[in-house]
């Protein structure tokens, strides 16, 4: 923090001295590139810290560049006007986004369908802007309108002064334990959406923020500049945005202001001398950047000149149990019915029918292919079935997203440990508990509420240790124990977990068998086990079901299913 | 009578600039962002023709050698260290159409240029007279579909292609060569996008920055279309034809925007597009 | 980097100390080296270059060197605004004389008068555009529309007009004027239809003019590129109706070839004109540059009157202060290969101009001529 704050009152003192050491073209063009700075910013909290790759960015910048000529032209900007046009420069852009976050996130987007509209976006924002006749002044843009009466140094200082508080802004938010959910979405977003994450409207909410933004830096521009054209909503200064970031070093912020900055400037000064030697420069250092040093410069640069690998880590929150456990609706814990999912015209499940109540175990088993995890799959996304229904403690699933799903009191754990791998330990159960307990925008908190069984998980499997240590670096077993125990700081009444014991060693299987138990007969949860051990099911579970071609074939007490034939038969392939 | 003649040649010039893109991303996964630079590429081989004062037929086995070589080099140097990494893909390919673009500007200027057309004049079609080379372009679309499916059903390469494109790991668990196929595919792509460059070049002109509109449309396009050249005709006709009509009805400048808008809007209601 | 430009601010003052007479004055040229105005550009700057290599044998202006200083304004508004403040703020030209898009002109014109730097604006355009600081020595549509249409209307008895442009303030300034003229003499506007400045696709306009029933055509587009894309692919789609363009030059005429043949145009400038001025041009450009001669235009030749312009009222004003030399620039006159150019009405200057029609070979044959045409009230506040 000390640090951000040194680095801040630097970048201040800068702006404050900055019109008294350049000349006056230097400060005119810099002007123009501390707003580009801006854009550059919002690219890279998109892009560098929840991993949307963004060309369209400039599209809002153009929005609200717009915004500001065109409320100029017609209206003036005496009075009240100025305010009403800078409200205008926010809004336009935001509504915008709203409409490119609903077009691109969604249930199953895919990132590449996502980047694909954010090329769209500024395409057609341009395209509108041409078609526009003499009211957006279509290819020759607007000129001559009102502008502000402030002087060269007055811009720098009002631009410069507000690049350097974005910057901080930002980097405080993602310091804190919000701007954390930013990474978590970047790197496992699934994951985010089964701990009950609303990742689309996270997704989309950030980038009406960011539309917000950019169109601000756009507004000034038009403001300072005195001259807006479509070319600054296109595609070209889209794609300029990235490179920027990328060169600058994506997820860095300071990175990608100071190489937009920098950029823009060297571009200035040789225009007029050797502009296409220079384009094809920074064209070249892109393409080596994205193949060899992806991190960018900045953080490059940063390690060589400073020496020292990256800031003291901070200090992790202490666990404190956390107050009441969460209210759940009364009912049944699971009922399933007839639920059947099929793939065009294959059948992968049907006529699947089965009711847990609290404190059971179950365990399904059944061969390969037989259609567990799709079942699974099935109790978690409402979105999945083919046909069925599934009541969650007395709750229709109907056709919810997984992350309301689990608000309906259910957690699930995946098969391979499926974590944050760029999230500490602390950070990621914080993100498992973001729901309940909402995450700081602007701090960190000190301490980390967690329900009984989560707690006991992380007690016993030393991963209180471990708090302070990044997810990617845990041995294998400590990750489904981190999994598990961010599965359960929800505080779940039904817990379906695919594979709990893959990858253990003996001693891991013990502990997490007796977890398992405890969760059951002590925490009063149902447990859901998809397993493959049979020794590992007969040791825990209450019940046992045997699912076989997508079809449940036996359903009753362990010793009842372990000992009967079609079990035997199922497995070993031949009949007793 | 005209506007379906116009909806079919626009379709058939589209077809022809996208059918380079379609077979890199069928086979390799990965959007080629350098394609547009291929397309001035080839348009610039073809002014080299014109300037040397040869028949202008000749510039487009030049285009086509040109973009096909340059496509090889790229392939090797920049797109193999990026297989798995699809995003940063588009990102290095996007960078490497800039440096074209700018060694282009360095090599012929920055001006726009002409090139002689090969085929002047009209036809009389349906009582209509309506640009020869216009018409001339569908056949062009058409033998560059017809080739391409030929050399996909019919020679062992295609094969090994075909293989590819369904699962890359089966074939290459079947001992197929999956980097050569790779490396044949990316070349042949560019080769693809620098004939179309100069075919298209005799209706307007060439400067070095004309690739990039294309670019976008043709991106598209191929998203829409899967890894079928069928479904890419399809899909030629059908947006074509809705550019053409918007342009046409409404306006020539909302019409430009017809493609990408549908596209964007045919994704999102089936993600799959227009494959079956 | 603020080391840097520290030294460079001190080594600049240090440098600052006045040189008197061997400081050369500085022009100012941002013109489009690219983009849709890079087909004419070069012609452009021949001609200001020999305007300059003639000033400075013959003594410089006022006993200092004219030097020249080109930008690249990509004939857009983003790029003028870029090219405008490297040549005001960081070059500190005493001068801007330029020919460029309207949209680059709109574009620069607030940088102009921020710094009060003089601007000789050397284009044709679709007029009214004022400022104090800003001169034009060529033609506006009051100027230009009259010959062509009157001609279609007398010699075609063309009665159904279909316009096509660019879609930028030119386009749309010289057709609205256009519109105006025709209805005022009774013809009639079956098509007014507008394509982006760097669109290439012609073909739903083409048919729309195929089915409009048109009598003739008038075109207004952006500097080259669009001017040859049109009329190719007008010519490759038949269209053979009188073709009227508002905005081509010999130059760029010449390189369309066959597709050219017939254009009616009409300027204040052909290569063809019979004066010992223009001979006297004509030969001395011949010379300068030989082979690579762009052929000089309507475009480009009141560049060439623009710089000698300058040179005068500089010499009339005594000195290259701005504020002096904005005053004398409504005064001074030049006989160049365009006749008598004295920019003395509101800011814009009489002209004579002559029709014409592309041939065969590229030149332009002159059907009529009209001397002293009036630019009429292009801006009353100006005096």
């Amino acid at each position: 923090m000390k640090r951000m704050a040194a680095a801040a009152l630097a970048g201040a003192l800068v702006v404050a001295i900055a019109p008294f050491v350049l000349d006056g073209y230097t400060a005119n063009v810099l002007v123009r590139s501390l707003l580009f700075g801006v854009l550059a910013l919002s690219v890279d909290l998109l892009w560098g810290f929840t991993g949307f790759l963004t060309f369209g960015q400039s599209a809002f910048f153009g929005v609200g560049a717009y915004a500001y000529a065109l409320t100029a032209t017609q209206l003036g900007v005496d009075g009240f006007l100025l305010p009403v046009s800078l409200l205008l420069g926010l809004l336009a852009p935001a509504v915008l986004a709203l409409l490119q976050g609903w077009l691109s996130f969604y249930h199953r987007a895919t990132p590449l369908y996502a980047s694909v509209v954010s090329l769209v976006v500024p395409a057609v924002v341009t395209q509108v802007l041409y078609s526009g006749g003499t009211f957006t002044g279509s290819s020759s843009g607007l000129t001559g309108y009102d502008m502000p009466d402030l002087s060269v140094p007055q811009w720098l200082w009002l631009c410069g002064g507000l690049l350097v508080l974005l910057t901080a802004a930002a980097a405080v938010f993602v310091r804190s334990d919000a701007g954390r959910l930013l990474v978590a979405l970047r790197d496992n977003e699934m994951r985010c959406a089964f701990l009950g994450i609303p990742t689309t409207r996270l997704r989309i909410g950030l980038l009406i923020a960011m539309a917000a933004v950019a169109g601000l830096a756009g507004w000034l521009y038009a403001a300072y500049s005195g001259v807006v054209a479509p070319e600054l909503a296109g595609f070209d200064l889209g794609t300029q945005a990235v490179i920027w970031v990328a060169l600058g070093g994506r997820g860095t912020l300071v990175g990608p202001v100071l190489g937009a900055i920098g950029i823009d400037l060297t571009s200035a000064y040789l225009s007029g001398s050797l502009p296409f030697l220079w384009r094809l420069l920074v064209g070249l250092a892109f393409i080596l950047v994205i193949v060899l040093l992806p991190q960018g410069l900045f953080p490059a640069i940063g390690r060589l000149i400073l020496h020292r690998r990256r800031a003291a880590p901070v200090a992790p929150p202490a666990l404190v149990p956390a107050a009441t456990a969460t209210a759940r609706a009364r009912g049944e814990a699971l009922a399933v019915s007839d639920v059947a999912r099929h793939f065009g015209a294959l059948p992968v499940l049907s006529g699947v029918s089965l009711r847990a109540a609290a404190g059971e175990l179950l365990s399904l088993v059944g061969p390969n292919g037989a259609g567990k995890t799709t079942l699974i799959r099935c109790l978690s996304d409402g979105t999945e079935r083919s046909g069925g229904t599934v009541h969650i403690l007395g709750q229709r699933l109907g056709s919810l997203p997984p992350h309301r799903c689990v608000a309906l009191g259910l957690g699930r754990k995946f098969q391979t440990a499926n974590v944050f791998d760029s999230l500490t330990v602390a950070e990621c159960l914080r993100i498992a508990r973001a729901t309940i307990d909402r995450p700081s925008p602007w701090r960190r908190a000190g301490t980390l509420a967690l329900p009984d069984a989560a707690m006991e998980v992380v007690q016993a499997t030393g991963l209180d240790r471990l708090l302070g240590e990044e997810a990617r670096l845990l041995a294998h077993g400590q990750k489904q124990a981190l999994e598990l125990a961010m599965v359960l700081a929800l505080d779940p009444a039904l817990v379906l977990l695919d594979e709990p014991t893959a990858g253990l060693t003996r001693s891991e299987r013990l502990q997490i068998g007796g977890i398992l138990r405890r969760l059951a007969q002590d925490h009063g949860m149902c447990l859901l086990l998809v397993e493959h051990d049979l020794d590992f099911v007969r040791e825990i579970s209450t019940r046992m079901v045997v699912l076989h071609q997508g079809r449940m074939v036996l359903d009753g007490t362990v010793e009842e299913v372990a000992a009967s034939d079609l079990v035997r038969t199922i497995y070993a392939g031949e009949p007793h | 009578m005209t506007l379906v003649l116009d909806i079919v040649t626009t379709a058939a010039i589209l077809f022809a600039v996208s059918a380079g893109l379609l077979v890199v991303f069928g086979v390799m996964k990965i959007i080629n962002f350098a394609h547009g630079a291929f397309i001035t590429l080839g348009a610039y081989a073809g002014l080299l023709v014109t300037q040397a004062g040869l028949s202008p037929w000749l510039g487009l086995p030049l285009a086509f050698i040109a973009g096909a070589a340059c496509g090889a080099v790229v392939e090797r140097i920049v797109v193999r260290p990026l297989y798995t990494r699809a995003l940063d893909a588009i990102l290095a390919t996007w960078g490497l159409g800039i440096i074209i673009g700018q060694l282009l500007t360095l090599g012929f200027g920055r001006e726009v240029q002409f090139v002689q057309s090969p085929i002047t004049g009209t036809l009389t079609v349906f009582g209509e007279a309506y640009s020869a080379y216009r018409l001339f372009l569908v056949l062009a679309a058409l033998a560059v579909g017809g080739g391409f499916a030929l050399l996909l059903e019919g020679t062992r390469l295609g094969l090994n292609t075909r293989a590819v494109i369904m699962n890359e790991d089966l074939a290459r668990g079947l001992g197929i060569d999956s980097v050569r196929v790779r490396f044949i595919t990316f070349a042949l792509g560019s080769g693809l996008a620098g004939l179309a460059g100069a075919l298209i070049t005799p209706l307007s002109s060439v400067d070095p920055a004309m690739g990039v509109p294309w670019l976008l449309n043709a991106f598209m396009l191929v998203i829409v279309s899967g890894a079928s050249l069928l479904t890419l005709a399809l899909a030629t006709l059908l947006l074509g034809g809705a550019q053409v009509l918007v342009s046409t009805l409404v306006s020539p400048i909302l019409g430009g925007l017809t493609i990408v808008v549908l596209a964007a809007i045919v994704l999102r209601l089936r993600p799959a597009g227009f494959a079956r | 980097m603020n080391r840097t430009l520290l030294a460079a601010v001190a080594a600049m003052a240090l440098a600052a100390v006045p040189a008197f007479a061997a400081d050369p004055i500085a022009i100012g040229i941002p013109v489009g080296l690219s983009g849709a105005n890079s087909v004419v550009a070069p012609s452009v700057v021949q001609a200001a270059e020999l305007a300059v290599d003639e000033i400075n044998a013959a003594g410089g202006v006022l006993g200092r060197k004219l030097v020249l200083d080109v930008a690249d304004d990509g004939s857009g508004a983003v790029g003028a605004q870029r090219a405008f403040d490297s040549l005001i703020y960081q070059k500190k030209v005493n001068v801007l004389i330029s020919m460029e898009t309207s949209a680059a002109r709109n574009a620069g014109l607030p940088a102009v008068n921020r710094s009060r730097t003089p601007y000789i604006y050397t284009s044709f355009y679709e007029g009214h555009s004022c400022s104090p600081n800003m001169y034009v020595d060529a033609w506006v549509p009051e100027q230009q529309v009259p010959p062509i249409v009157d001609d279609f209307m007398a010699q075609y008895h063309a009665k159904k007009f279909f316009l096509i442009g660019s879609d930028y303030a030119f386009g749309r300034g010289m057709l609205g004027f256009t519109r105006h003229y025709i209805e005022k003499k009774g013809g009639r506007i079956v098509g007014e239809e507008y394509l982006a400045m760097d669109g290439t696709d012609w073909t739903p306009i083409l048919s729309k003019l195929r089915s409009s029933g048109a009598d003739a055509l008038i075109t207004s587009t952006a500097g080259g590129a669009p001017n040859v894309t049109l009329t190719k692919q007008l010519r490759a789609a038949g269209i053979n109706l009188p073709y009227g363009n508002l905005a081509v030059d010999e130059g760029t005429a010449k390189s369309m070839g066959k597709d050219a043949t017939g254009i009616f145009i009409s300027a204040s400038y052909v290569t063809g004109i019979n004066s010992p001025e223009n001979k006297a041009f004509l030969a001395a450009m011949a010379k300068k540059f030989g082979a690579d001669l762009k052929t000089p235009n309507d475009l480009s030749v009141p560049e060439y009157e623009a710089v000698y312009l300058y040179k005068l009222a500089v010499e009339k004003a005594g000195s290259t202060d701005p504020k002096k030399v904005l005053t004398e620039l409504g005064t001074v006159s030049f006989k160049g290969p365009r006749g008598v150019i004295r920019m003395n009405v509101q800011h814009h200057a009489p002209l004579t101009m002559y029709l014409g029609q592309v041939q065969d070979d590229g030149s332009v044959k002159v059907i009529r001529s009209f001397s002293d045409v009036d630019p009429g009230a292009q801006c009353p506040h100006l005096k």
